[in-house]
This record gives structure tokens, sequence and C-alpha cells, in this order.
């Protein structure tokens, strides 16, 4: 991802931050909207959770602003690949973990997630799965007594 | 000697096999994690959190302190030796240690910062047990209207002093309170936020934003960019310091000592301000000013005391207020809960033994740390040498396995991808994530409070200010908040922490 420079420059990360700032004021505002605000003196489930959502919104907006007419400054290269594969990882893990146990779930979780790291080597990939699995399942479901199944069945 | 008498409890707790035990593995592992670059002391603590609900209350808290104060040490063993700082406190150690590293002193430097680190970790644990007491005797007394105060206090000092943008870390701040309130309201029984959801609650739990925030998205931002390796440049050399070099070191020891124990205590300093500041103060106040940045012994040796003097200090406003001080404070804050404590004041009072036991085993992990930093030298060295790509699946499982044990449900490992990619977008907006946490573990807190304050005074705003200790606390709020307004020193703060990037 490449921005070029704008000629009154603008803060990028900044107008990234305040973007996800308004979003998630915005969002806690709309998921909180049932609830009763109240006065000072019997404060609603609503109260602090709507005043502090629209703090943040606020603040979004201050921060957007306020980094349109700062000096250039350009995000940091992005490359979500590493993340995206991440999350496929590890979501494999939550779905897998309490219906097919410890042992799938971890394979599928190191093996995917070790293809985050373009340096990966099948051969090293592998190896250390075997290893993490075997010492996991000691670790923490014998040792640490975690209630997980260890196998599918 | 009732002073005495504490610290021999706090000595026969420490001293126990199993506490003994856990205190070497959090110094060993601190050490490790310090020495690698690519995975810092929040992270492992965040990692390690869930594991800890397995161990006794007192053993976990020391595993997890000594995690903190080994990570100092052993990071600035790499900031001599190759130039690479494994934590952000390092980074001034850096400067002339690397210097010295290269003039063939490395031995001394080594030597210097661990003697300097366990000086000042004395006399910062004696702090702690002197202050301990009297600060908790005087927060006894503190009701709702304090405690708000207290919070707000410590939530702002905490986004002015950290590095960055005030706006933005008043933001996270904000956005933690918030997630904090998620989950079922337990004055009205409603339930808030949780988007219908019935996993939610229960709220979310710590483990899961700690571990989003500080594991998944550290490793996707470390795996994004090539690795850098540092190359040992040199011998390390004879270990032992001159009479000269300890002639040059020691009044700096004793400055940087002192920078760092009072620095810790604010919300927001620990550790890496400490660092900062004492190298600044020897700077200013050396004969030789020019000798700094070309391996001035004094370079080294102020910063390294006062950088371990400011992460043992941090833990004084947790233990005594049950105020966290930054994010790996709000870990810890995090893990005593988890054990069912309440931290704050009744601790030294009902738990004396879980106090004094920390304190004291503080002490013996700084002194272990000693051995295991020195004679291990070239042990921690080669460890440099192992690649992220054979780390990083271990920590992957570590995070994950942890997660589902906090209440054996794949949902919680679901809801950390979220905080996962929050934690990746928070880094590319350049927000720190670290108000994020306190926010979240003193929203409960500042909540409880305010309701039970505003009821009291039955709606009038005014009762904050009509409360000396709670008026005193809001007015040092707004005048910092103030003086960032003011050009000058924001020009200072600014210029302090530019020096401080990368």
């Amino acid at each position: 991802m490449s921005i070029k420079p704008a000629a009154n420059g603008r803060d990028f990360p900044d107008i990234l931050a305040g973007g996800v700032l308004i979003f998630l004021g915005a969002l806690g505002l709309w998921a909180g909207r049932d609830l009763t605000y109240g006065t000072p003196a019997m404060m609603g489930p609503g109260f602090l959770p709507k005043s502090l959502c629209a703090i943040i919104a606020l603040i979004g907006v201050i921060v957007l602003i306020k980094a349109l007419s700062k000096p250039h400054e350009a995000l940091d290269a992005v490359n979500p690949k590493p993340l995206l594969i991440l999350v496929a990882a590890i979501a494999g893990f939550a779905f897998a973990a309490e219906r097919f146990g410890f042992v799938a779930a971890t394979i599928w979780l190191l093996v995917v997630g070790s293809l985050a790291d373009p340096e990966s080597r099948w051969k090293e990939i592998f190896i250390s799965t075997a290893v993490l699995t075997t010492l996991g399942a000691l670790l923490f479901v014998y040792g640490l007594g975690v209630q997980m199944p260890i196998w599918p069945f | 000697m009732a002073f005495l008498d504490v610290l021999m409890l706090g000595f026969s707790e420490a001293l126990t096999p199993t506490n003994l035990m856990f205190c070497f593995i959090g110094a060993l592992l601190g050490t490790l994690i310090g020495v690698l670059p690519g995975i810092g002391p929040t992270a492992t603590v965040a990692i390690l959190l869930p594991v800890t609900f397995f161990l006794p209350p007192l053993g976990a808290l020391i595993m997890l302190a000594g995690i903190f104060y080994g990570a100092q040490y052993g990071g600035s063993t790499t900031a001599i030796l190759v130039n690479l700082p494994g934590e952000a406190s390092a980074v001034v150690t850096a400067i002339d240690g690397y210097q010295m590293a290269r003039k063939g002193r490395a031995g001394a430097a080594l030597a210097i910062a661990a003697l300097g680190s366990f000086f000042a970790g004395t006399v910062a644990t004696i702090a702690l047990a002197v202050a301990g007491p009297t600060l908790s005797a005087f927060a006894l007394s503190f009701g709702p209207a304090e405690y708000v105060a207290l919070c707000i206090f410590g939530l702002l000092a905490a986004t002015i002093l950290a590095h960055g943008s005030v706006v933005k870390a008043i933001g996270m701040v904000c956005l933690g309170l918030v997630l904090g309130m998620v989950g079922i309201d337990v004055n009205s029984g409603s339930a808030r936020m949780t988007f219908g959801s019935t996993d939610l609650y229960d709220g979310i739990d710590f483990v899961v934003i700690a571990v989003g925030l500080f594991g998944i998205a550290e490793i996707a931002t470390n795996l994004e960019s090539k690795e850098i390796r540092g190359v040992l440049q040199s011998k390390i050399g004879r270990l032992w310091p001159t009479r000269e070099e300890f002639k040059d070191s020691w009044a700096a020891v004793l400055r940087g000592t002192g920078v760092g124990t009072i620095l810790g205590v604010l919300p927001g300093g620990g550790a890496t301000l400490s660092a900062f500041s004492a190298y600044s103060v020897e700077k200013r106040i050396s004969k030789t000013p020019e000798k700094f940045g070309h391996g001035a012994i004094a370079g080294v040796a102020g910063p390294e005391a006062a950088n371990n003097a400011g992460a043992q200090a941090s833990f004084i406003p947790l233990l005594t207020l049950g105020i966290p001080s930054n994010s790996i404070m709000a870990m810890m804050l995090g893990a005593m809960t988890i054990h069912g404590i309440t931290p704050g004041p009744s601790v030294i009072q009902n738990q004396p033994e879980l106090f004094w036991g920390l304190v004291a085993s503080m002490w013996l992990g700084n002194a272990m740390l000693l051995v295991i930093n020195l004679p291990l030298i070239g042990l921690w060295v080669k460890l440099l040498q192992i690649p992220y790509r054979l780390m990083y699946p271990a920590i992957l499982l570590f995070c994950c396995v942890g997660v589902y044990s906090v209440s054996n449900r794949g949902f919680d490992v679901a809801l950390v991808i979220l905080f996962g990619i929050l934690g990746y977008v928070l880094r590319k907006a350049k927000c720190e994530p670290g108000p994020l946490l306190l926010g979240f573990v003193l929203g409960p807190l500042l909540e409880t409070n305010l309701r039970r304050a505003m009821l009291l005074s039955q709606g009038d705003w005014l009762v904050f200010f009509e409360r000396p200790i709670s008026a005193v606390l809001l007015v040092i709020t707004a005048l910092m908040l103030l003086t960032l307004i003011l050009p000058t020193i924001r020009k200072n703060r600014k210029a302090a922490f530019e020096a401080s990037e990368d």
C-alpha cells in the first residue's frame, strides 16, 4: 500500500485512529441504544456507557480534523497476509477445540499458523508441530487439567 | 519491632521451596524474553496469565513479578552486546553500553548494569515496604468520591506521562472503560452492549483482551517485516569493572535509583520513563558530557539502576491503592482478580502474607538475577540466534490454550481474534493499547464508586470538590492537562519522547 504525500500534508495514522474511534463510539452508542440513561443521582445502566461512547466518537472527530492539517505522515507498510493467516489458524482452533479435541485443534493452529512466516520450511513445521502438540497435551491437558478432550472421539 | 516481624513473615513466605521455585522460574523466564527481541514483558505476562490460574495466588504473583523485573535485566544484556534493546526501557542503555562493548569493555558494562540494578532493586523494595503500610492506611479512609478522583487522576496521568498523543490515549482509556462495562449490569440487571449474545453476559474476560491486544497483534506485526538480527561485535572481556569505572558509576547508580523510585510510583511511569530521565540527568550533571554517546559508564549505570527501581516502584500504587500505573501492573491486577484478591489498601491488612511475601520475593528475585545473568551471559547470547519462526508457533499455542482455559470455551478464543485485529489496527494508527487496558481494569471500580458518590450527594457533581483529597487529586489532574496546552512544555515533552522512539 503506497500513499502519495499530499501537498498540504496529512497524518494518515491519525486519520485511521480518528476513523476507528468514531466507528467504535458509534457502534457502542448503537449497541447500548435501549439502555436507560437515568439522572446523575440515579444513574441508569446506560449512563456511563452512552456518555463514554459519545466522548470516544467526539475524540475521534477531533483527531480526524486535526490529522488533516498535520504534517504528512505515511502509514507503516501494511502487509495483512500474516494477520489473515493467523486469524484463520485461531478461528480453526476456536471451532475445533470443543468439538474435535486438543490434538486436532492444535495441529490446525500450528500448521496453518506457521505459514504466516514466509521463511517457514515444511520440515521445520512438521517437527515443531509434533513436538509442541505432544508437549502441549502433556502440559495443559494432563499437567494443568485444562478441560479439553484430547482426541476427536 | 513490627517492621521486622512483617519482614520475617514475608521472608518465611517467600523462602518456601515452591515460592522460591516460582520466583526462579519468573526471573529466568523474564531474562529469556528480555534477551529475545520480538517478545516483550507485557505480551509474556498476558500470555502466561491463564497459566497462573492454576497456581496458588502468592506463587502466581511472585512469578509474574519475576518476569517483569527479569525482563529489565535481560533487555539490557542485548542492548549492550548487540545494540538491540530487548525492551523499550533498555533503549538508552544501548547508547553508551554498546560503545563500551565496541571498546572491549562489554564485561564491565554488564557487571555495572547488573550490580546497579541489584542495588536499585533493593532500595525500591525497601521503599515499597516502608511506603506500603503508610499509604494503605491513608487510603483506607477513602470514600467513593476519593476513589472516583483517584481513578480519574490515575487514568489521565497515565495518558500524559505515557508515550504518544494524549488525545488518542484518552480515547483509548474511554474505550477500555466501555469494554469493562460489557455484560450484565450489577445494579439494574440489564445486559449492556452484548449484541444479544448470552456468551457476553459475564463480560469480556481480562485475559481475552490482554492476549488479543498484546499477544496476537504483536505476532502479526512482527511477522510483517523481516527479522532484524543482532551481531555480536566483540568479546565480552573481563567482567569485573576497574577501580576507575567503579568511581565513575557509583554516584550515577545512586541518582538513577532515586529518579527511578520516584518516577516509578507515578501513573504512566515505570521502567522506560525512569531510564530516559536518568540518562538526561547524568548527561546534564556530568563534568564530561561530551563522553556520553561514546561509552560513558555513567550513561549505563544511571539508566540501568533507574529502570529497575522504576519497575519495582510501580508496584507501590497497585499494592497500596489498587490503581495500576502501567499495562504490566494492569495485568498484575488482572492476575490478583483471577484469584479473588481485590487489590487495594485492605490487602496489607487482611492478607499481610501476600503483600510481604511478594515484597520479600522481589528482593530474592533480584539476587537470583545477579546469579542468572552474570555467569551465564554466554548462554543468553547464544539464544539470540533462535529465529522467530521457531518461537512464535509456541507463543500462539500458549495464547490459544490459555484463553480457552479461562472458562473452557471456544467462544473466548474466537473473541481473541477480534481483539487481535483491533490491536493490529491500533498499532497502525499509532495508538498505544496500554491505556485501554488500564481503563478496562479500572472501569468497574470507577463506575461503582461514581454511582455511589452521586447517589450519596443526590446528583450534585460538586461533591468531588467538597472533599479535600478528591479535590486535590482533581485539581492536580486539571493542572496536568493545562500544562499540556502550554506550548513550551508541549515542545519539551515531544522532544523527550522523540528521543525515545525506536
